[in-house]
């Protein structure tokens, strides 16, 4: 017990050392604005500025819709094809990875041309172009979504459980809001953590789509020639998408651990 | 079987989504080549549309910042900024892309490189304006027939953070000294670039090449590189402040609002090599698929007024109807005071030379330079 | 067969034990949304834009952007993207397998756990520029760290040949993203390894590497596999860190792609888009030799 608790510490320390410096170093640069001493200055001003209020505040909105969004597609459509379409995972595992080699800018412009005409008419209207976002986001994020809710189920028998819940007599709906959806808490967990960071800071979909409205272009636009303010933003987006992160954590507390579904350690 | 079903499903939805999008309706032609409107009538049909769209306009590049504000606050329009950090084939892409969209990602203005010109007519992506003080730019930073018009040149320069470099280097051949090892950087890739691929072609020209003759330039970079003094990272101002590219290339008023915009810390020195430098024009256009046509024309009379070159000069850009204003006494005494003189030699190359030193520049890096950087 | 350990579902026989399926469409509704939402907003802009892989600068059909994949630079380019997508995958993989281990199986206090998750989901994304200089401020010639190791050390980073501006360096910076993309997806798949099995192997007589090798690895190896797979995609379609940190100089397809379709210079989108075609073809052969490995990893889990 003790020895494996060693190497459990030894990786762990690893690995805090490995993500801390960078992110350090980079807070020590944002502390320099004024020369020669350390100062908060680059904080203050991100802080200060209206623009950056408001366009965290788009893309978290927008973010939040995505996670939504490719939840809901995501986990029926995982669930159903290990409990009855076995033959199609092959096809929808390999359309989750497209994604990755289509380049954004590719699926951007692709979006526009596609959606921006008859018969849709998306760009007409805010409403339309948010809706064009979104669809993006999902795209982007679906490898990561499906991924993790595939290796979610994979650990869970769900077999098992759908015929357990069938012999009790629950619909579909049941089945899968309630006796899915809960044990596959962790993996939807981190599908939400890793869409809420692809979307914040995400920029070429953005910039193509809303322009300076979105954090991404934003965070490019104080790039292009505030050094210490840039360097203090990243450390800023980081604490705050964290943040958001501990929040929705939060909502994972108070209900059954999964542990205890899992076998606890 | 299945499978087989499936295989033709999908080779079915392949197939309906390419000729979906071969099919897809094409927007009208815009509008015929339009009269000078008087101003007044310009700007109610301007401010009926209500908004504009730009893209790649930092705002730091020529003061684009207060540029816009200046505009917004001017005629009560809204600017929609896409793509701040996008290049010149962003832009072209980006009205491509929107051929059939009314909507704000549009593009109704761009503000791209001089090589490009040609091709902005030969795609007939833009539609031709003449501005009310069409006749004061000089002929040859425009298109006879009013497609694409210069709107400000920069000069290639040395941006030096001096904190970390005391003895800052005064030429091209100072470059080659042991004691800036590891310290000098581009601001681009010269494949991607053109205000990297323009510092090259600056080089070959002060380096026993010419306007016809970019190898040299080639070979100067690649003397860099085996002393051990390139390093092949994009600089941005927060690498020369770092001190990690203490030594770079760019336009200098990109280098002059980096220090301004540090003022002092670090201590920024602008250079001009001693043996000479290059200029790089920009081209304005308006998209022939504008969403929004008055109020881009109203935007180029903005620019192209008095206040729109005073604020490019403040930007430190050299406005293109520099020589027209200072003429008749418009330009702003305070702005041109702090912008630099150079008087080595300048070179203006033309859109030739530049379309044809790209292609070599392009093809030729990575063997010439690349082959040492693992 | 008979004589094999109840412990794990065979899934193929249960599948086709389980309540017999409804009539063949309505099995199909429930996946329908997905492949419509991939239709329209996957495959339709793809290929409203790679279509242009066939046509040439004056928008005439040719098949000679195909060709120009075959040039030696560009297939050089394919081949470095690739070697830095399997090391970064394989790499971050393993260091990400362990760290999720420790804070599931490791029984590490559950503070730990809850905080490397989330920090995961933040680092996960954390590229491009911004993590790009914040590699140059730790490990540039000019950061922290070098500059602790002079003068603590008296170790000159560089000197001794380090670079953080080359394939090596590269590598590095990625696994920033990596490491936590792999934690994410693999621990609901530790947190799926029932106590039970490791308690029945210590009575057993099994110590914990044996455990670990004949138990708990291959139980997990498909989702191991699965994860680095994505790893792997992730790597290979980045760009943004690639390009800040090397200037290009790694010539990743990605760059490649990049400077053909949004650069001032080369611009030739049939070509660009012709080599992110050549992408999808890549990623296809990984990911059926991915299938092939996880198949054979799966084999034990059915008769």
């Amino acid at each position: 017990m003790k020895r494996r608790s060693f190497w459990s510490w030894l990786w762990i320390a690893i690995g805090a050392l490995y993500f801390i410096l960078p992110l350090y170093s980079t807070f020590d640069f944002s502390l320099r604005a004024k020369k020669g001493v350390l100062t908060f200055l680059a904080y203050e001003r991100i802080f200060k500025d209206p623009n950056f209020w408001s366009t965290i505040e788009f893309s978290l909105v927008i973010a939040i819709f995505t996670i939504i969004v490719s939840i809901l597609l995501v986990v029926p459509t995982a669930y159903w094809i290990r409990l009855r379409l076995p033959k199609l995972r092959v096809m929808v595992e390999f359309i989750s990875m497209l994604p990755f080699v289509v380049p954004a800018i590719v699926l951007v412009f692709g979006l526009i041309r596609v959606f921006s005409g008859a018969p849709f008419f998306l760009t007409n209207t805010y409403f339309g172009t948010y809706v064009l976002l979104v669809a993006g986001y999902v795209v982007l994020a679906l490898p990561f979504v499906f991924r993790s809710v595939d290796t979610g189920l994979a650990a869970i028998d769900v077999q098992s459980l759908t015929e357990a819940a069938q012999s009790l007599g629950a619909n579909w709906g049941t089945i899968i809001f309630k006796v899915i959806f809960p044990n596959l808490r962790v993996a939807i967990l981190s599908s939400a953590f890793l869409t809420l960071a692809t979307v914040i800071g995400e920029y070429t979909i953005a910039s193509f789509l809303v322009g300076i409205k979105g954090f991404g272009p934003y965070m490019s636009l104080i790039g292009q020639n505030k050094t210490y303010e840039s360097s203090s933003l990243a450390i800023i987006s980081f604490l705050l998408t964290w943040a958001f992160m501990g929040m929705i954590q939060l909502f994972n507390r108070g209900k059954a651990d999964t542990s205890a579904l899992a076998g606890a350690r | 079987m299945p499978h087989k079903k499936l295989y033709y499903l999908i080779s079915f939805l392949v197939v309906l989504s390419m000729v979906l999008t071969a099919c897809a309706p094409k927007a009208a032609e815009t509008p015929a080549p339009a009269a000078a409107d008087p101003m007044a009538a310009l700007i109610a049909a301007a401010k009926a549309e209500g908004t504009l769209t730009t893209i790649a306009l930092p705002h730091d590049w020529c003061n684009y910042g207060e540029a816009i504000e200046a505009f917004k606050a001017k005629y009560g329009l809204t600017v929609n900024e896409l793509n701040p950090d996008g290049g010149s084939a962003d832009e072209i892409e980006a009205i491509k892309a929107n051929k059939d969209n009314k909507g704000p990602q549009a593009p109704d203005v761009i503000d791209v490189g001089y090589g490009f010109g040609p091709q902005l007519i030969a795609e007939g992506i833009v539609q031709p304006y003449k501005v009310a003080t069409w006749d004061s730019i000089p002929a040859d930073s425009k298109d006879p027939n009013g497609y694409w018009y210069g709107d400000y040149y920069g000069v290639m320069a040395f941006e030096v953070n001096k904190d970390a470099v005391p003895n800052v280097p005064q030429d091209w051949a100072d470059l080659l000294k042991p004691e800036y090892k590891g310290q000098f950087a581009l601001s681009g890739d010269p494949r991607a670039s053109a205000q990297a691929q323009m510092s090259v072609y600056a080089a070959a020209l002060y380096n026993g090449g010419g306007l016809d003759n970019v190898q040299p330039g080639l070979d100067f970079f690649k003397k860099i590189n085996d002393a051990g003094n390139f390093v092949p990272v994009i600089a941005k101002q927060s690498t020369v402040a770092k001190g990690e590219t203490p030594i770079i290339m760019r336009w200098d008023y990109s280098a002059l609002s980096d220090k301004d915009a540090l003022a002092g810390n670090p201590n920024i020195e602008v250079v001009y090599p001693k043996s000479g430098t290059i200029a790089g024009i920009y081209i304005q256009a308006i998209s022939a698929y504008a969403p929004h046509p008055n109020a881009a024309k109203l935007w180029m009379e903005f620019l192209y007024s008095d206040e729109g070159q005073n604020l490019w000069l403040k930007g430190y850009c050299h406005p293109i109807r520099y020589a027209d204003m200072q003429a008749s006494g418009t330009l702003n005494a305070d702005y041109a005071t702090k912008l630099p003189t150079f008087n080595g030699p300048v070179a203006f190359p033309s859109i030739d030379q530049i379309n044809n030193s790209k292609t070599v520049i392009a093809d030729n890096w990575m063997t010439a330079v690349g082959a040492d950087v693992k | 067969m008979s004589s094999k350990p109840t412990f794990f579902r065979d899934n193929k026989r249960d599948a086709h034990n389980a309540r017999p399926s409804s009539s063949g469409w309505r099995n199909w509704i429930v996946v329908v949304p997905f492949f419509l939402f991939a239709f329209l907003f996957i495959l339709l802009p793809s290929v409203s834009l790679l279509m242009r892989a066939f046509r040439d600068n004056d928008n005439r059909f040719t098949l000679m952007n195909f060709v120009g994949l075959l040039d030696p630079s560009i297939l050089s380019a394919y081949w470095v993207t690739i070697r830095i997508s399997l090391t970064t995958a394989v790499g971050g993989g393993l260091l990400g397998f362990l760290m999720a281990y420790a804070v599931t199986v490791g029984n590490l206090p559950r503070p730990i756990r809850t905080t490397l998750m989330t920090f995961s989901g933040v680092a996960s994304n954390f590229a491009g520029v911004p993590l790009a200089f914040a590699f140059i401020a730790t490990l540039g010639r000019t950061g922290l760290v070098t500059l602790l190791l002079k003068s603590v050390l008296g170790v000159n980073l560089y000197d001794q040949g380090f670079n953080l501006y080359g394939f090596w360096g590269l590598t590095l910076t990625y696994m920033f993203f990596q490491f936590p993309l792999m934690i994410l997806v693999i621990t609901p798949a530790l947190d799926g390894l029932k106590k039970e099995w490791r308690e029945a192997s210590e009575n057993l007589g099994a110590s914990h590497g044996m455990y670990l090798r004949k138990v708990a690895i291959p139980i997990l190896m498909p989702s191991i596999l699965g994860s680095m797979i994505l790893l792997f995609g992730n790597s290979f379609g980045a760009y943004a860190t690639a390009y800040s940190l090397t200037g290009g100089f790694i010539n990743l397809v990605t760059i490649v792609i990049g400077s053909q379709i949004k650069g001032d210079i080369l611009y030739n989108p049939g070509l660009g888009y012709a080599l992110a075609i050549g992408m999808v073809a890549v990623m296809t052969v990984m990911m059926a030799i991915y299938y092939f490995l996880r198949r054979r990893s799966e084999r034990w889990l059915r008769q």
